[in-house]
């Protein structure tokens, strides 16, 4: 059976993103941030998000093992930041009801969502530098920057929160990740 | 989704192996979560279980009434009358993190004696898995979590639902086959009214609550909101009858969610809204305004404390 884990980042939702993966039938587990990136053994990493980037733990490290890995929230934000890119505070901020256009409709993450998607948010920061060998791939009224992908190294990012309950078709980024999992 | 019928099956033997032929007691609110742990408790080692309901002179209108009638069928209920004990302890408490210590604190010292007088070594609570996390996160202290003090005078605590949500939990309601008034009940949180009166909790304010959240679970029934309420927020100015009132000013609050996590404001017409203004306004001599709350969750909770 695939197997997802769930890193927390100590996010209030993290515990909603097991629950969606364990609603589509992958096992799946919560794994705290500071678990050594060699213990980890998943065919694919969610990183929830959080209240601050000074408290990813090993999360850079987990960028490294070459499994998928979906950001959610501060778990892009720390992607962007790790990788080249920059996080800063969002002119706007993001909470609750979001409509976000997808601007890659053959993304394997969001393309599926496109052309436009309802979704909820709840974040200060935002991406403000896409890194090298991403693209952006969702973005919004309220925030320029709301998904990065980079195919060839599988690592994704959303900004808003699809293990929410009224996110619209917040499953079909879990199903779209699980298939990523498993190609 | 939890499957309900071996999800039951577990519970229950689970509760046999940790119990034993010790025996429990329950602190039954009528909410869901308690209700369904406590019909598992029950099932599991009967007898041995006293549920105890404490009217802390917090709850909603006519709910002690409620859980007298409605579970009548458990023999051992005890009802214990609180309302000053709690009141009492919560004078001049501001603080929300403090108040719903104050609470947890009472709570768990009126089951102990209860558990005293039955020889109960074990507690059953209602726990939910977002109860755990919310408290964990520094978000709120859920008080049969958070708000439990660090000396707790039992052998064990038992939370046979503490890993599912609050829609899983109904779905066991309804396998277990409880009344639709215990699986469909609106959410009403550990804390009672306190955390729906901002700021320190008097007897005027705690009663103005308890009259505005009960007109304002009527008028809207026909919405099925998740949850919907009233809250005092603080004082206003009005004008009743050429006098001057300085009142309470009552917040409405209504919201669909799923689980509790996000909640969003519900869309109410303006003839609703006119009438909940108006019926609360002319009962209550001591409210001025009454304001309706459109913010979701995040960025505001669900409850004002």
């Amino acid at each position: 059976m695939t197997r997802i884990l769930v890193v927390d980042n100590h996010g209030q939702f993290t515990h909603l993103e097991r629950r969606a993966l364990r609603d589509l039938g992958v096992e799946t587990e919560l794994v705290d941030n500071d678990t050594p990136p060699e213990a980890i053994d998943a065919d694919g990493l969610v990183l929830s998000g959080g209240p601050d980037i000074a408290q990813i733990g090993n999360c850079p490290a987990y960028l490294e093992l070459d499994v998928p890995v979906l950001g959610i929230c501060l778990g892009m934000q720390l992607m962007a930041a790790e990788l080249g890119g920059a996080v800063g505070s969002g002119e706007y901020g993001g909470y609750a009801d979001v409509d976000v256009r997808i601007l890659d409709p053959e993304d394997p993450l969001v393309g599926s969502l496109a052309p436009e998607t309802r979704v909820w948010a709840s974040h200060g920061d935002e991406v403000r530098e896409v890194p090298p060998g991403f693209t952006r791939t969702a973005t919004s009224s309220v925030c320029d920057i709301e998904a990065i992908s980079d195919v060839d190294r599988d690592l994704y990012g959303v900004q808003w929160h699809p293990e929410v309950a009224h996110t619209e078709r917040g499953e079909e980024v879990f199903e779209n990740f699980r298939a990523i999992c498993e190609k | 989704m939890v499957d309900p019928e071996p999800f039951i099956e577990e519970a229950i033997e689970e509760i046999e192996a940790e119990v034993g032929d010790a025996n429990a007691v329950i602190a039954l609110s009528g909410g869901v979560d308690s209700s369904v742990s406590a019909t598992l408790a029950y099932r599991a080692i009967g007898d041995q279980l006293t549920p105890v309901y404490v009217d802390t002179g917090l709850m909603r209108k006519g709910e002690t009434e409620e859980i007298r009638e409605t579970f009548s069928f458990m023999d051992s209920l005890r009802i214990v009358d609180a309302q000053d004990r709690f009141l009492d302890a919560l004078s001049g408490v501001t603080d929300p993190e403090e108040k719903r210590h104050v609470i947890g604190e009472e709570f768990i010292r009126v089951l102990e004696r209860e558990a005293r007088e039955t020889g109960a070594d074990y507690l059953v609570q209602g726990t939910i898995y977002p109860d755990r996390i919310e408290s964990e996160g520094g978000i709120k202290s859920h008080h049969n979590v958070g708000g439990l003090p660090e000396v707790v005078d039992f052998e064990g605590i038992v939370e046979p639902v503490r890993d599912l949500y609050k829609d899983e939990v109904r779905e066991l309601a309804r396998e277990l086959e409880l009344e639709s008034v215990i699986s469909e009940r609106m959410p009403f949180p550990g804390p009672g009214l306190a955390v729906r009166v901002v700021g320190e909790v008097t007897r005027e304010k705690v009663e103005v609550a308890r009259e505005a959240c009960h007109v304002v679970e009527e008028e809207l029934e026909s919405y099925e909101p998740w949850q919907a309420f009233a809250a005092v927020v603080g004082k206003g100015t009005g004008v009743k009858g050429d006098n001057r009132v300085h009142g309470w000013i009552v917040a409405v609050r209504s919201v669909d969610s799923r689980d509790g996590m996000t909640a969003q404001a519900q869309e109410l017409d303006w003839e609703t809204l006119q009438r909940i203004q108006s019926r609360i306004t002319s009962q209550l001599d001591n409210v001025s305004r009454v304001v309706y709350d459109v913010t979701h969750k995040p960025p505001a909770t669900i409850e004002y404390e």
